[in-house]
């Protein structure tokens, strides 16, 4: 089957809120407006909405239909929802435009993780019978993790700590992140384990928060805008649930994503993507992703700060692709991967490549 | 006067999932004292598969072999802070472990004591508690080499084929502050709502934006609506008696659009008035119950409702109905 053209064609983003003392409809109504506004769009010029979330954190069944409210429920359109990251919401609207019969999709990500202990939630993620009854959440798999590969010499505490100084100093430009900052290694090598090799830095800090982007095929994206970010590529593989059938130190799932949105070891001869936003809730993923991606000091990583500073659950996937479509369409990169993970220990891997019209012209 | 609270709940449900083939006899396993593996060719795993994880072919309860009650720690984890959910309300650690005969890992919880007593590599055991129902919790693992005999049970069991989980989360933070100011009115003996600044509609109560129109309200929308309103739609409700079922009597729930409202208040508790004089287009009044009685507890940032516990009862203005044509628009 021939691939349609389809771009993003506005993003939005909330800040990462350590807590938003209002409804998850606040936080995405501001995000539909905005993204309304910057294409002059009206709401019946969306063809399709979906959005992802997460019930079990609202603690309200169906709290997913309410957050319709955010995004205008009048007049209907077509509509759907995956209780996963807003990542896999765009993989869907990808998916839904290329059927070709409407042209416009908006997506949304959106969570608030403040509530509850969102470790509480997310072991519920796992195998029901040998895994979630000892309430095995992610950052204990996580921390599992981190051992095996520091046991396999792939890394060090210390180059774990590394990324957290550079993801921390990189947020400092960004208005959106919960945390930034200039730290040291040493400083951060001083902190007590949380959940050891990790220490609390190590783990984003959860968030509430929003994040929503419009997408449009191929005439239609560049009717909306002068600088259609295009999406080269979209992929997603999973691996077991069970962490023993797995290779922690590695992940091969992203390994094949890769290779089916050609970026990476063995793909054709291009130029490294300029900009990758690695979804990175605990920092030694980092490590594993690069390894993965293949990605040289040619690829500028997360300039966001990345989820490790700020991380609202259910949008911080698509807040990757945000990161990184902003920059295309501003110029600072020319081509870029986001990622986006699900599950425990980057269980599940989606990838996403971006490209304008026009190459690099700055640092990302 | 009553007081406005913070929320706090816990929502939970009872998962009960049925155990299959495979899972079946390895939760009865650990039930009787004995840990089952799946054996496919030269490949021992812990916890069993039904299918062949790189083939998808199907396994078979005679392809369950045992393991353990030993094994190497592979990777592990030190449990700082346990969660409510985990099995130890002190640190802990959860590692990989490859138990004896096996060529995979499980996850379990180790009870080591100290973060110092971890290191990879290390040998552990099984411990069987002594009252096990076909759980994986019916098991944790201790540093060491020697086995310790698990206590038998009932030879006559049956074999598992239902595990029961209940699952739940604590939901705690503050009413929104639209939510505070709307229970603080109703303690002060006031109906808000939320004009908004759109269209001027009134939402009672209101949800701190503008659904249609898409735009958000705060305090400087909130206008007083009254406490009479028209009646728009009812059901009789006849109580099933159900367990913990308290109603005798048939009741009215009903929708009411108060005086200055563009928004009707749902599930409205009326006894005392016959369920056969009752329609729509009905002028009702709301009885406050006295200020020192007033509860607002029920108010939460998840239901929108006009909380029962700040009326004593609705009661017939006297005034002529309504036309129920003009309220049709107002179902709910």
């Amino acid at each position: 089957m021939a691939v349609s053209d389809i771009a993003i064609v506005a993003t939005a983003q909330t800040p990462a809120y350590a807590h938003y003392n209002g409804p998850e409809v606040q936080l995405i109504m501001s995000c539909v407006n905005r993204l309304l506004d910057s294409t002059g769009l009206h709401r019946d010029g969306i063809d399709f909405t979906i959005a992802g979330s997460c019930d079990y954190l609202s603690g309200m069944p169906f709290a997913f239909v309410s957050n319709l409210d955010g995004m205008g429920a009048w007049p209907p359109v077509y509509e759907s929802h995956v209780e996963m990251d807003g990542a896999w919401a765009l993989f869907e609207a990808w998916s839904r435009l290329q059927v070709g019969d409407i042209d416009v999709a908006m997506v949304v990500g959106s969570g608030r993780s403040s509530p509850c202990n969102a470790r509480e939630v997310f072991h519920l993620q796992a195998d029901p019978y040998a895994m979630a009854p000892l309430g095995l959440d992610p950052d204990s798999l996580a921390g599992i993790q981190a051992r095996a590969l520091i046991d396999a010499a792939l890394t060090t505490e210390e180059e774990i700590a590394a990324v957290v100084v550079r993801s921390r100093a990189a947020a400092i430009h960004n208005p959106m992140a919960q945390v930034s900052g200039t730290v040291s290694v040493r400083d951060l090598m001083a902190e007590p384990y949380d959940m050891a090799p990790l220490r609390a830095h190590d783990i984003a800090p959860p968030a509430d928060g929003a994040a929503a982007v419009i997408i449009a095929t191929g005439d239609r994206a560049r009717a909306l805008t002068a600088r259609p970010v295009w999406i080269r590529g979209i992929d997603h593989r999973i691996e077991s649930h069970h962490p023993g059938l797995r290779d922690l130190t590695d992940s091969v799932s992203t390994r094949l994503a890769a290779a089916g949105i050609g970026i990476g070891a063995g793909s054709a001869p291009a130029p490294p993507p300029d900009v990758a936003e690695l979804h990175v809730t605990h920092a030694h993923e980092e490590i594993i992703l690069r390894s993965a991606l293949d990605l040289g000091d040619a690829t500028v990583i997360n300039p966001s700060g990345g989820p490790l500073c700020g991380n609202p659950v259910m949008a911080t996937g698509l807040i990757r692709v945000v990161e990184v479509a902003d920059r295309i369409a501003d110029g600072r990169a020319g081509r870029g991967v986001a990622h986006a993970s699900s599950g425990a220990a980057l269980q599940q891997n989606l990838l996403c490549c971006l490209e304008g019209d026009r190459p690099c012209e700055g640092v990302p | 006067m009553g007081k406005t609270n913070d929320v706090d709940f816990t929502l939970e449900y009872p998962y009960t999932r049925t155990t299959g083939p495979v899972i079946g006899p390895w939760l009865t396993g650990l039930r009787d004292g004995r840990i089952l593996a799946t054996r496919i060719g030269d490949r021992v795993i812990c916890p069993p598969v039904e299918y062949d994880p790189t083939t998808g072919a199907s396994t078979s309860p005679d392809d369950l072999v045992e393991v353990g009650p030993g094994g190497v720690v592979t990777a592990w984890t030190w449990v700082t802070e346990p969660t409510s959910k985990h099995p130890f309300a002190t640190p802990f650690a959860f590692a990989q472990i490859r138990l004896d005969g096996a060529t995979t890992t499980m996850v379990h919880a180790v009870d080591a004591g100290c973060i110092d007593a971890m290191e990879t590599g290390m040998r552990v055991m099984a411990r069987f508690r002594d009252e096990r129902r076909g759980t994986v919790t019916d098991i944790w693992f201790a540093p060491g080499h020697e086995p310790v005999t698990p206590s038998t049970v009932d030879p006559g069991a049956e074999p598992v084929e239902i595990t029961e989980h209940l699952i739940g989360v604590r939901i705690r933070e503050p009413l929104f502050p639209f939510r505070a100011r709307f229970a603080q009115g109703l303690l002060e003996g006031r109906i808000l709502g939320q004009r908004s600044p759109a269209d001027g509609k009134v939402h009672v109560p209101g949800r701190g934006y503008d659904a249609l129109n898409r735009v958000p309200m705060g305090p400087e929308d909130d206008v007083e609506v009254a406490d009479t309103g028209t009646v728009t739609s009812f059901t009789e409700i006849t109580p099933i008696q159900y367990h913990g079922q308290t109603e005798t009597e048939p009741y009215i729930r009903c929708s009411i659009l108060l005086d200055g409202a563009d928004t009707t208040v749902g599930g409205i508790d009326v006894r005392h008035i016959p369920v056969g004089s009752f329609r729509v287009g009905m002028r009702l009044a709301m009885v406050w119950r006295p200020e020192s009685e007033r509860d607002v507890s029920s108010i939460d940032n998840r239901w929108s409702a006009l909380p029962a516990g700040a009326y004593e009862r609705w009661e017939p203005t006297g005034e002529p109905d309504v036309d129920p044509e003009l309220v049709e628009d107002y179902p709910f």
